[in-house]
């Protein structure tokens, strides 16, 4: 089921306490959420500082967009390990065409042109060759990787303009003395359009049938293979974009940037609720799971505890959260 | 073996109640008695299921007992059930498709000496149940490259090596065409002789009448009563299973008469699986079966007619031509197929209703709300009686017979003219089956043009107005009904069985 899913008609309605219980359930990521705020604003009392949030926006932003396009892919019941390599290969587009004195706009666009055809072609194999894409798109989280360090022969490039390098920090005034992350706006603009193609748009409802059952979408006569070339394609879109804003927030083209942030957004889609298997779990699951992960790891240096601890924790807080999931699942008959 | 109640298996009062207060079991008793085949028959929601888990351990009943050759047992999981002689062979069989039949029939109890795998040991013992069932195949075959039939041998071969007293077999027959059936009768025949007894559940009366000794019914979570096949008429087997709601399968009197206008029509069309079919017609408001054996063609000329599989041909569809690449041309076209296996084609199971209603329905616009789409569907399901109790719930809570009707519900809404249904009653209850009939009648009131693949004769005897019979890969006889006696029908079939035969 979606994560917005109160429109539906209904004939006849649980008892409102029954129904808080159901929702609650399935939205249980918010109340996990809203206890570790809970948690963070008694442990520092500079947690709940506006500077605070503002900042983990600012740094959940790249994993964030990240997140959303594997949010369609996984919907699909498939997976995108390239998204990590899309990331540095997008930045490192745009990086080098500024560098070669392309004006920032035309070169950002060319970056993102390349992640969302690079993302259409992996897709694109995997549906119409019935490869699975764990497998093309692990052969592309090398390829893509290793094109970008040819690109770059290796070595971080920069020397990009002023005015890019400054949008990365860019601090957007909503009240006098607060200024909010731009990269943070971006992030949460792109989970309000992700949230509404998946809901309000023809090809989100195809999304949730083909990883519902591929076989009944396509006798259905859904073109399931080109809305998976689709998803794959919107995926690397979204990961050049980060990419693009990891570059400008670094000032440089790295061509090392994020390695292992396909993980990172595997973890937060399925920490978000939506389901591996496919056809069940929405944006607001994963955005607020990539926020989830932000406070934690917020909390953790409030606390002083190391990197190791961290990834510990972090470890085991995602393995109860999709046992906890699994059991609602099996609770609810859909195990 | 027995002890002096006579009885190998029995079970007093049985209840059972699931957290939540649903009652799936209120009281039902069975009795077997060693070496003889039991049937157990009830319509879907009966309870059959539950009582099953509960002979064989995968339920424990909230009331009531179980006693095996007399003694009183709790079983408290499978392994123990089968360990006091009860096996259970489950619809959608339980093999490893990948591993030998060896490996299957002792999987999980393996011969092993330190650890090791004693190859001899485990070839040898399931070499002596193969021979007890005289099965065509050996302990080394994979079991995936087996037919359904074979693999349901290979099934029973296994609880032979469990050393079963009470094998139970859930609607074996499902997947099974008649020559298979015959052969699998034949195992039982001769496994029964051996004292082991079977208990047998299917829906389809012949059969019972054809292996039971004897016939339990069960309504409603409760025991109707337990009947000699051979004193009991189907008429009063059918009456026990519906109670006061007893629709029959009767051959309605169809008041309109088809349209002379031509719906569909085939000239010729090839296609995989050696298809060739010539000359087929289809009017508007017709009903038309599709009769044969299973791989005579049925299915793979409806996927071809739908775009699903590639043909040639030359096929006429409301006068102009038609030739489907895939199944959005057909959509487009009017046609809607009603796939074989409804949970694996033709429904996203854990979706809402209303979405799977109107799934094949959304290409015109781009944008929509699920408030409008539930409007949607809403009244249509409601038109075709689908019982739910919420629009959004998904379709896998529903029960079969309501379920396909979510499949009909999205090519009406999708405007079809033309609607292929492939086996659509499998798996129904008869009751459900009558109403899915009168449905499939209804819409052919309404101009719709049907064709009706189906193993089962009687079902489309009785309710279309022509049937073909296919038989390996060609359309080879139209009967025009009622003109036709169900047996010349029959023979056709059988005509066309005794050639491959020879």
């Amino acid at each position: 089921m979606t994560m917005l899913s109160s429109a539906a008609p209904a004939r006849a309605r649980a008892p409102a306490g029954a129904q808080l219980a159901q929702w609650l359930l399935r939205y249980n990521f918010i109340v996990i959420f809203l206890a570790v705020l809970v948690a963070g604003a008694l442990l520092s009392p500079d947690f709940l500082t506006f500077r605070n949030i503002a900042n983990l926006f600012q740094q959940g932003a790249v994993v964030g967009i990240v997140a959303v396009g594997m949010t369609f892919v996984i919907l699909t019941a498939n997976i995108d390990l390239s998204v990590g390599s899309m990331v540095a290969c997008g930045g490192m587009v745009a990086a080098l065409l500024m560098q070669a004195g392309w004006p920032a706009i035309p070169a950002v666009l060319a970056a993102l042109a390349t992640g969302t055809v690079l993302g259409a072609l992996l897709g694109a194999i995997s549906a119409y060759a019935a490869v699975p894409s764990f497998i093309v798109t692990l052969a592309g989280l090398v390829t893509i990787r290793g094109v970008t360090f040819l690109m770059s022969g290796g070595v971080p490039v920069g020397g990009l303009p002023r005015g890019f390098g400054q949008f990365g920090t860019l601090q957007l005034h909503v009240a006098p003395g607060l200024g909010f992350p731009i990269l943070g706006i971006l992030f949460l603009l792109v989970c309000i359009a992700a949230g509404l193609l998946l809901r309000f748009t023809v090809f989100g409802e195809y999304v949730y049938a083909t990883g519902g059952n591929a076989e009944a979408a396509r006798l259905s006569g859904l073109p399931t293979r080109l809305i998976v070339t689709g998803v794959f394609a919107l995926s690397g879109l979204l990961a050049s974009s980060a990419g693009v804003l990891l570059t400008a927030r670094l000032r440089i083209g790295q061509p090392t940037a994020a390695q292992g942030l396909e993980l990172d957004a595997i973890a937060a889609v399925v920490l978000g609720g939506t389901s591996l298997f496919g056809g069940r779990g929405g944006v607001l699951g994963t955005a607020v799971a990539v926020m989830l992960l932000q406070v934690l790891r917020n909390i953790f240096n409030l606390l002083g505890l190391g990197s190791f601890y961290q990834m510990t924790i972090t470890g085991l807080i995602i393995i109860a959260a999709v046992l906890l999931n699994r059991v609602i699942d099996r609770r609810q008959g859909n195990g | 073996m027995a002890d002096d109640t006579g009885f190998v298996l029995e079970v007093r009062n049985a209840a059972k109640i699931f957290p939540g207060g649903i009652t799936a079991l209120e009281d039902a008793s069975l009795a077997v008695r060693a070496g003889e085949v039991h049937c157990l028959l009830g319509a879907n929601g009966a309870g059959k299921s539950t009582l099953l888990k509960i002979i064989a351990g995968a339920h424990q009943p909230t009331r009531g007992s179980i006693l095996v050759e007399g003694r009183e047992q709790r079983f408290r999981n499978p392994h123990e059930a089968a360990r006091a002689g009860i096996s259970m062979i489950y619809q959608e069989l339980d093999l490893v498709p990948q591993l030998s039949v060896a490996q299957n029939m002792l999987l999980g109890r393996t011969p092993a000496r330190l650890g090791l795998i004693d190859r001899k040991a485990r070839l040898r013992r399931a070499e002596a149940a193969l021979a007890r069932i005289g099965a065509q195949f050996g302990p080394e075959a994979r079991v995936g490259a087996l037919s359904i039939a074979n693999q349901q041998l290979a099934a029973i071969a296994r609880s032979l090596t469990l050393d079963a007293r009470v094998i139970i077999m859930d609607e074996p027959s499902a997947a099974l065409n008649e020559t298979e059936l015959a052969r699998v009768f034949e195992v039982i025949r001769e496994i029964t002789a051996q004292g082991v007894a079977i208990v047998y559940v299917s829906h389809r009366l012949p059969e019972i009448r054809a292996i039971g000794e004897r016939v339990s019914v069960l309504r409603g979570g409760r025991s109707i009563g337990t009947f000699a096949v051979a004193d009991t008429t189907e008429q009063s087997l059918v009456e026990a299973v519906l109670g006061r709601n007893r629709q029959l399968l009767e051959r309605a009197g169809r008041a309109p008469s088809p349209s002379a206008r031509p719906a569909l029509e085939v000239r010729r069309l090839s296609g995989p699986h050696g298809l060739r079919i010539a000359d087929l017609q289809l009017r508007e408001g017709e009903i038309v079966g599709l009769s044969g054996l299973n791989g005579s063609g049925r299915t793979t000329f409806l996927r071809a007619l739908f775009g699903d599989l590639p043909s040639e041909g030359e096929i006429l569809l409301g006068g102009r031509p038609f030739q489907p690449r895939r199944p959005a041309d057909a959509i487009a076209r009017g046609v809607g197929l009603v796939p074989e296996d409804r949970k694996v084609q033709g429904l996203v199971l854990g979706s809402a209703i209303y979405r799977n209603a109107t799934l094949a329905s959304l290409r015109r616009g781009t944008w929509l709300t699920h408030r409008q789409l539930g409007a949607r569907a809403e009244p249509v399901l409601t038109d075709l009686s689908t019982r739910y109790s919420d629009i959004a719930q998904p379709v896998r809570q529903l029960s079969g017979g309501n379920q396909q009707k979510v499949v009909f519900a999205k090519w009406v809404l999708a405007g079809s003219r033309i609607l292929l249904l492939d086996e659509p009653s499998r798996g129904l209850d008869v009751g459900a089956k009558a109403e899915l009939y009168a449905l499939v009648r209804r819409l052919a009131e309404d101009g719709a043009a049907i064709l009706v693949a189906s193993s089962e004769l009687d079902e489309i005897y009785v309710n279309c107005d022509r049937i073909w019979v296919f038989h390996e890969g060609r359309n080879l006889r139209c009967f025009e009904l009622p003109q036709s006696s169900r047996d010349e029908i029959l023979e056709a079939g059988l005509v066309g069985h005794r050639e491959e035969q020879a």
